[in-house]
């Protein structure tokens, strides 16, 4: 067997070295099905569990955008702030983690001017079991504890070590998501 | 479990909804009921594709809950494929249905078991002469029915399976009303032991154990005791959810036996033997890596080659380590490959993916130049996380990546020994840029 592995599965067949003269076929189809009715059954379990602190959605026209919402957790310098984010999801979801972004300027060591996060589960570690639940959750964790060893945000990374000033900036810059 | 609409917002004919799906064998991948499933060494569950597609081509894979590693794509377990089966008909046709669509798009199938196509598809015409419309895909599914009955010869486990379709074709009739759906003892007995299952593990080929039952030769490979295929990898964990389920449904039974297997533990620690089945094999089991043992993406711990993306179709390593042999005869688009063990063993095995090999095909060793295999792991390296697809050199003087690589491949075939005299444990983009701009 020669892969037909998540992420090859555009179906290369990378080792027969004379078909790679053929063009890349299109992603397949058959993965689309599957996407919907994974989004679908997550969306139905979220709704269900009623996790405080964390929600999401699709948006209007295209389930493969979600928007989620993340409460700071009681107890961290991100207390009573609210933040929006985006999840886009690939056409071989789960088997390649969705792309999650800040839509909310949030100040965060792990997080960038541009929204984008530092977490490995959205990188190299992601597991195909992950949901929208776990990656919400996970990134509502790293908001309280966030890896200083290698910051996207070097201001916020220096800043750590004072949580009240950190308390500070945080409500300075903080401009709550529009509904 | 109403997700009947899900299928081209046809329903099923028989009522799913009646059928209460035990949380146990809820696919942790696909959230759906498990289809045609695949227990790791780790003893978790999934189905057939979404164990394939969690899979790594480049390096060991992962259990998706607990990560454990592994490097063999297990085979299906046949014993929890025909209760499934036995138990949520409906759910589980309406599972066949919309994977034989998917496959039919990919043009890739998983291995059709005896039994489960044809009799699905024979009591679905029976159930309802209306609904036949509902099987979309009849056609080829007779087809491929019909490769499965052609290769089926060389199936080990054939009688066994022959065995459970059998009675699988006797009963299923009955349980659309979503009341006879029961399964005995007899659909779980322990392939040794021949008794009800207790804490049942699951070896590489699919066949299920009492753990207790499986005894690893000291210092030897562990060897499944129905089709002899050796087992890689650790000694296989507890399938948790199987045995819970089991525990559930045959209370005073597996009681039973979780008595008999103490008190025949107690026994044996108090003749202080050695030669217990479970010391045995914490060591016992010889595996290819060690434990958290990432091997190198050029080249496995002992210099041979890695064969990225590309599995063997009897042990089910995935990527193939070492020699790799290509049947020449097989004409399917996924092709059949035998590592080097396998192919020296004479595996019987048919392939993985439905592939219509047969023994008196011809197969071939396959010889990578270092060459080659960097070209490889740059496309799978694009292809996994999007970096640049060759080495920058490769694009220098061409307009599209194809022509650069038809030239590099080209090359590379016309003298194999070899071009490219990058370091055999190089495996950085920085390395292969200083090689040959004259591509």
């Amino acid at each position: 067997m020669a892969t037909m592995n998540s992420g090859y599965q555009d179906n290369t067949p990378v080792p027969a070295v004379s078909s790679s003269k053929k063009p890349l076929p299109p992603e397949k189809i058959a993965d689309t099905q599957s996407v919907l009715k994974r989004l679908q059954s997550e969306l139905m379990a979220l709704m269900m569990s009623g996790d405080p602190g964390i929600s999401a959605f699709p948006e209007e026209d295209n389930i493969l955008k979600w928007k989620g919402t993340i409460h700071g957790s009681k107890d961290t310098v991100f207390e009573g702030t609210e933040y929006r984010l985006s999840l886009n999801f690939p056409a071989d979801y789960p088997f390649k983690p969705p792309k999650v972004k800040f839509d909310t300027r949030c100040f965060h060591p792990n997080v960038d001017v541009y929204g984008n996060i530092c977490l490995d589960i959205l990188q190299d570690q992601w597991s195909s079991a992950y949901d929208v639940g776990t990656i919400l959750l996970s990134i509502q964790s790293l908001l309280g504890e966030p890896n200083i060893s290698s910051p996207l945000n070097n201001e916020a990374a220096a800043l750590w070590g004072n949580q009240e000033e950190y308390r500070k900036m945080v409500e300075k810059l903080y401009k709550p998501p529009t509904a | 479990m109403d997700s009947k609409t899900l299928i081209d917002g046809k329903s099923v004919d028989c009522d799913e909804s009646e059928e209460n799906i035990s949380e146990f064998f809820m696919c942790c991948v696909c959230l759906d009921i498990l289809y045609k499933p695949i227990v790791l060494a780790c003893g978790h569950v999934s189905c057939f594709w979404c164990v394939h597609k969690s899979m790594s081509g480049l390096h060991r894979s992962h259990c998706p809950v607990c990560r454990h590693p592994y490097h063999h794509f297990p085979t299906i377990c046949q014993m929890l494929h025909f209760l499934l089966l036995k138990m949520y008909p409906a759910a589980y046709k309406r599972r066949e249905v919309q994977i034989l669509e998917e496959e039919e798009q990919m043009g890739i199938f998983s291995p059709q078991l005896d039994g489960s196509s044809f009799e699905s598809k024979q009591s679905s015409v029976l159930s309802s002469p209306s609904n036949v419309s509902s099987v979309p895909c009849s056609a080829s599914e007779d087809k491929v029915c019909a490769r499965m009955q052609e290769s089926e010869s060389g199936f080990i486990s054939q009688d066994r399976v022959r065995t459970s379709s059998m009675e699988e074709n006797n009963l299923p009739k009955t349980n659309c009303d979503g009341t006879c759906n029961e399964v005995s003892i007899t659909d779980a007995l322990c392939s040794a032991c021949k008794q009800l299952l207790y804490h049942p593990a699951v070896l590489n080929c699919g066949h299920v154990y009492c753990e207790t039952c499986i005894i690893v030769p000291e210092d030897d490979i562990l060897i499944c005791q129905i089709c002899k295929s050796p087992h890689p990898g650790d000694f296989p964990k507890v399938c948790l959810e199987f045995g819970k389920f089991l525990e559930e449904k045959f209370p005073k039974e597996y009681a039973l036996r979780r008595d008999a297997v103490e008190h025949r533990r107690v026994q044996l620690e108090n003749k202080s033997s050695t030669a217990c089945s479970r010391n045995a094999s914490e060591n016992g089991v010889q595996s290819l890596f060690l434990p958290g043992d990432e091997f190198p993406t050029l080249q496995g711990k002992d210099g041979s080659m890695v064969h990225l993306a590309v599995g063997c179709d009897s042990c089910g390593m995935f990527p193939i380590v070492g020699d790799r042999y290509k049947c020449k005869d097989c004409v399917e688009a996924i092709g059949f490959d035998l590592c080097g063990d396998c192919y020296n063993t004479q595996s019987k095995l048919p392939g993985r993916f439905n592939q219509q090999h047969t023994p008196d095909h011809r197969l071939e060793l396959i010889k990578l130049s270092d060459f080659t295999h960097n070209l490889m792991l740059g496309i799978v390296r694009h292809l996994e996380d999007g970096s640049p697809f060759l080495p920058q050199y490769a694009f220098e003087d061409s307009e599209d990546g194809s022509a650069a690589l038809e030239s590099s491949v080209a090359q590379q075939s016309s003298d194999d020994s070899g071009v490219a005299p990058v370091s055999r444990d190089t495996g950085n983009d920085e390395d292969q840029s200083n090689e040959p701009s004259s591509i």
